[in-house]
């Protein structure tokens, strides 16, 4: 076989050591593109969104709509109680962290199907991860579509260093999806104003943090965290997407305003 | 269980459970989640087995059909799940895709598909022993009857991150290979064995190819591994994280492929290859 045309990069990868370090770091010189570079991904979190119900999820629905046509937006569902609930029977009956990611993913399918309902007279549909090579002509031409924020890794999922619970959960599902394609920005939707140091539900002395580098959050070994631990390895490693944004979903206007690029909510970004 | 209803204090309605209203961000909360039960093996009798895509399949007839008839040999006593690597067609892949831009995720997505190329060669040649391949998006759910109705089941080795492979710590190759793929698939379903067939004998203190004198290690753990900072493996790196976190499968077992009956003594649990455990 002769991979004569290949340039030398295409020459060392087939021929060479996958993990030698030089070849590796020869494969991110370039930058890659942005495959959807005027889309905001935006996550709708479980526990802390959906699970209030009506109160706090019509608003929400009214506001998305009324910014169809000015933002292209990719929604992720997070899980909420009803993954709790699974994880707790799961972790009881001593199920592995991989069938817990299967029951973590039918709970954000559900929530994602019930957005998915309550936008769908404005023809926004719900794409599963095989449908993603649809999902550039939604965009386009509904301008939103709905996914589980869960990453597809079901019973691969990778045993977290501490418990049993799936490491990779929603944020870092739809975080990813903000990465690959190259979006403009990726939203948190949750129901506290951002990052706070401790659970503002639980202390009332926690302070709110209005914009704070991975390093510095890191270095602050906080006990508890309003997004994933995993999305911030992955923003130190990322190529395009290197920051995110937690915002409050309840104030009526928030989503408009971090949507038009205005500093709301808690800006986490990797230097 | 029962629902409970929001009140004044937390609007949002939750579920009676042990992680009720935590934050599963929350350390103690994730430390309660070890707990001391043992955890579920769903296939314990059944081995993984990794058969390298460029180290194997790429290598053509004269280093296949002996590792193949290795496998046939075995099928009788052992119910294994055989995975593939993509070989020289991802390394291919790879280089047009990061010529044209692509980010580490779209290379992930379309290299799951040379490693199904595969599985589906070598299931050709495993067919004659009753070994099935099985696509992708059933093989997961599928996997426990599939292992009780036929000797041998093969699949991509890939696991199914796709767009959803994470970004790499130096350049864009996707850290969740098919070597990872198949530890992976043998930790959650608790599988006896994983066996890595490659081209090498196991590690050397330094590249065989380049220092014949090397010394083989037979056996060494993960933190022995990191410590001596060799300049390459014969598998992904990633696999020393996912040993270090894994609860069922502790070790695995890298034999040649070009010394079929290593892969038959390992099959049958003899130490004939590199043995890397997690510690």
């Amino acid at each position: 076989m002769s991979f004569a045309n290949l340039s030398q990069l295409g020459r060392s990868l087939v021929e060479g050591s996958l993990s030698d370090p030089e070849i590796l770091k020869s494969t991110g010189r370039e930058p890659p593109i942005r495959i959807l570079p005027d889309a905001s991904v935006i996550k709708i979190g479980g526990q802390s969104f959906i699970d209030r119900g009506r109160a706090a999820v019509f608003p929400l629905i009214d506001e998305i709509v009324e910014n169809l046509g000015k933002h292209q937006m990719i929604i992720g569902t997070g899980g909420g109680s009803r993954a709790r609930h699974a994880y707790s029977v799961a972790v009881d009956l001593g199920l592995p962290t991989g069938v817990m990611s299967v029951l973590g993913t039918f709970v954000s399918m559900q929530n994602a199907r019930l957005i998915n309902y309550l936008l769908a007279k404005h023809g926004i549909p719900f794409i599963e991860p095989a449908q993603f090579g649809q999902l550039s002509h939604y965009l386009d031409t509904r301008g939103a579509v709905i996914f589980f924020g869960m990453p597809p890794y079901t019973f691969w999922q990778e045993n977290p260093k501490l418990g049993r619970i799936p490491p990779h959960r929603t944020d870092a599902g739809a975080y990813l999806v903000s990465e690959v394609f190259g979006c403009k920005r990726m939203l948190y939707i949750k129901d506290e104003e951002g990052l706070f140091t401790a659970d503002p539900k639980k202390d009332p002395t926690a302070r709110f943090i209005e914009r704070i580098s991975v390093r510095e959050l890191k270095a602050m070994n906080l006990p508890d965290l309003a997004v994933e631990h995993p999305v911030l390895d992955m923003m130190e490693n990322a190529a395009s997407r290197r920051s995110i944004q937690i915002i409050n979903g309840l104030v009526k206007g928030n989503l408009t305003r971090a949507l038009n690029g205005e500093k709301i909510g808690t800006e986490i970004y990797a230097d | 269980m029962r629902a409970i209803s929001p009140n004044q204090f937390d609007q949002r309605h939750h579920l009676d459970s042990m992680l009720m209203r935590e934050s599963l961000l929350d350390r103690s909360v994730q430390r309660s989640t070890e707990t001391d039960g043992e955890i579920v093996r769903m296939l314990p009798d059944a081995q993984v087995v990794k058969v390298g895509g460029r180290s194997v399949v790429d290598q053509g007839r004269s280093v296949v059909r002996p590792v193949v008839d290795a496998l046939a040999e075995a099928l009788p006593k052992n119910r294994l799940i055989i995975g593939t690597g993509g070989g020289a067609r991802t390394r291919h892949l790879y280089s047009i895709g990061i010529d044209l831009g692509m980010p580490v995720g779209v290379l992930a997505e379309l290299a799951a598909a040379d490693a199904l190329g595969n599985a589906h060669i070598l299931g050709t040649l495993l067919s004659p022993y009753g070994v099935v391949a099985i696509p992708p998006a059933m093989f997961g759910h599928l996997l426990p009857l599939f292992i009780r109705s036929v000797p041998g089941v093969i699949f991509t080795g890939v696991p199914p991150y796709s767009l959803w492979e994470h970004p790499s710590t130096v350049g864009r190759i996707p850290a969740h290979g098919s070597d990872a793929g198949c530890f992976l698939l043998a930790e959650c379903f608790g599988a006896k064995a994983v066996t890595l067939i490659k081209d090498v004998d196991g590690l050397y203190e330094a590249d065989p190819r380049h220092e014949p004198a090397a010394r083989f290690i037979p056996e060494i753990t993960t933190a022995e591994l990191r410590d001596r900072k060799l300049p390459s493996l014969p598998f992904e790196p990633i696999l020393l994280t996912l040993l270090d976190n894994a609860r069922l499968v502790r070790q695995i077992q890298i034999v040649n492929g070009r010394r079929p009956e290593t892969i038959t003594a390992a099959l049958a649990g003899e130490h004939v290859g590199t043995i890397l455990r997690a510690g």
